[in-house]
């Protein structure tokens, strides 16, 4: 099943009045259960391919499809609807909410979706445990370690069994042990069955995924399968 | 002794041995015994003026006058006399400035006024509730007054509270973008700043009634001690708890909820981008 379909991506901003093209006609497929790594330097666009496959922003030009439904032209409130259910965000910083629990985090996107107390409550112990903060559960956010919060933010991407995982520099804030033990909960995710999409300048997480796409001055300069892991 | 108290400017106001003949008895108000260490039975030589002669007095009783707002801040102490003997104090015997007349239970005040008034040599008599009346006008327009500088004090807050507010919310942006981002709907975003705002509000509300309270109190321990009198100086009525605390919730949701509309009104990359 394609989770991703993207012909010809454009996207076009106005800076101080001169047009700038983050992207230059990108195409892309996506299958559902593939582990993705976008690559480039800084402004080759990789950050605006995160933002239109999350349906945080729309394309200038080409077509793109999530779980076969056409992004261009959805209005906000679907775009915030198909970011609920479809996609996970995972960020470089976590960004918790510092005023909740690692359960009340997890729960959130549960509530906005209408899950029923008990089962959300159940959903969000069965995702910490699965992320190994079973025993985290009660503390706010503030009182967990990067690692943990970082836990605890796929946790809550996980919520709502979203069909496509996006991560922005997920081991960015990371120090080296507590980002491979984050990458090692990537490898498990990927061999559950989820569609996972990282943006990423560590050579060493890209070079575990099994797909690189490297981007290029708004184009995909490279598309990948890895040889042997 | 007599029915009416008297005020009376105290002049040379000395202690003096008991003598052998009785004096005329006095009763005087329980600050100016406390003032001068006056107890039952002590004599007391009274002048209604420095260049006037003394005449010895027999401390009869002391009593607790009732407190009036008007007579609390003059400074003015309170002795009452048998008319008689007040009369010859004041060298007029045939002279009073004011009789208070206590009418039997059931004969209204209004036409035992009118008829006393119909002779009309000399003295004008008046209904007990219009003297009171008249009297309390000027603390009604304090009253008002006060409520006025109450008022103007809950708004200036309440535009205090808007700037904190705004602050807070350009704080809060990263949080909105993240929960925008992650499929909260602007609503649900609204809705929490908005009962975030009602919750800083009420809190607000509970410690400015709190701080009132500990502040009237002090203001009244002070005012007492300084003024000597049981007279209540700041009073916090429950009406008017109910209008500060009800004006700094309207006040404190109305600006929340204008906070919060200048958070979901923009687009979720657009405040990601602002916060970063």
């Amino acid at each position: 099943m394609t989770v991703v379909l993207g012909q010809d991506l454009t996207k076009v901003y106005s800076l101080n009045g001169r047009q700038v093209a983050a992207l230059r006609g990108v195409s892309l497929t996506i299958a559902a259960g593939e582990y993705l790594a976008i690559t480039g330097p800084s402004g080759s666009g990789k950050s605006t391919l995160l933002q239109l496959l999350g349906g945080l922003d729309s394309p200038t030009g080409g077509r793109l499809e999530l779980m076969g439904r056409r992004v261009e032209g959805l209005s906000d409130d679907e775009l915030t609807d198909l970011r609920l259910r479809q996609v996970g965000f995972i960020f470089q910083r976590f960004h918790l909410m510092s005023v909740l629990t690692a359960r009340e985090n997890v729960e959130l996107p549960l509530a906005e979706a209408g899950v029923g107390r008990r089962e959300r409550s159940e959903r969000a112990a069965e995702l910490l445990a699965y992320v190994g903060l079973a025993d985290r559960a009660d503390h706010r956010a503030t009182q967990l370690s990067g690692g943990e919060m970082q836990r605890v933010a796929i946790a809550r991407a996980l919520a709502n069994r979203p069909a496509l995982i996006l991560a922005d520099e997920p081991t960015g804030e990371l120090d080296a042990a507590t980002g491979a033990q984050i990458l090692e909960l990537f490898d498990r995710l990927h061999q559950d069955g989820v569609t996972l999409v990282v943006v990423t300048h560590d050579e060493h997480l890209a070079a575990r995924v099994p797909r690189r796409v490297h981007l290029l001055d708004g184009r995909i300069d490279r598309d990948e399968l890895a040889t042997a892991r | 002794m007599s029915s009416f108290g008297v005020v009376l400017l105290l002049h040379g106001l000395a202690l003096a041995a008991s003598t052998a003949q009785p004096l005329p008895g006095i009763a005087i108000e329980r600050r100016l015994a406390d003032r001068y260490r006056l107890a039952v039975g002590d004599t007391v030589r009274l002048t209604p003026a420095a260049d006037r002669p003394a005449a010895r007095y027999l401390v009869e009783a002391i009593y607790q006058p009732k407190a009036d707002p008007a007579t609390a801040l003059r400074g003015e102490y309170q002795i009452r006399f048998h008319l008689p003997e007040l009369s010859r104090l004041l060298g007029a015997a045939d002279r009073v400035d004011r009789i208070a007349v206590l009418g039997r239970p059931g004969i209204p005040a209004d036409s035992t006024a009118f008829r006393l008034n119909q002779p009309a040599f000399g003295y004008r008599a008046y209904p007990s509730e219009r003297i009171a009346s008249e009297s309390s006008r000027t603390f009604a327009v304090v009253s008002r007054f006060h409520r006025a500088i109450g008022v103007i004090s809950i708004v200036a807050s309440a535009v205090f509270l808007l700037c904190i507010m705004l602050l807070k919310v350009e704080e809060r942006r990263l949080d909105a973008a993240v929960m925008r981002m992650i499929g909260i709907s602007r609503a649900t975003v609204f809705r929490a700043f908005v009962l975030e705002a009602t919750l800083v509000a009420a809190v607000g509300s509970g410690l400015g009634v709190g701080l009132a309270a500990v502040a009237g109190a002090l203001t009244n321990w002070v005012y007492r001690r300084r003024f000597e009198t049981s007279l209540v100086f700041s009073h916090l009525s429950p009406d008017i708890v109910a209008f500060g605390v009800g004006l700094s919730l309207v006040l404190g949701v109305a600006v929340g909820a204008l906070a919060a509309r200048r958070l979901v009104t923009a687009r979720p990359l657009a405040l990601w981008r602002r916060a970063g």
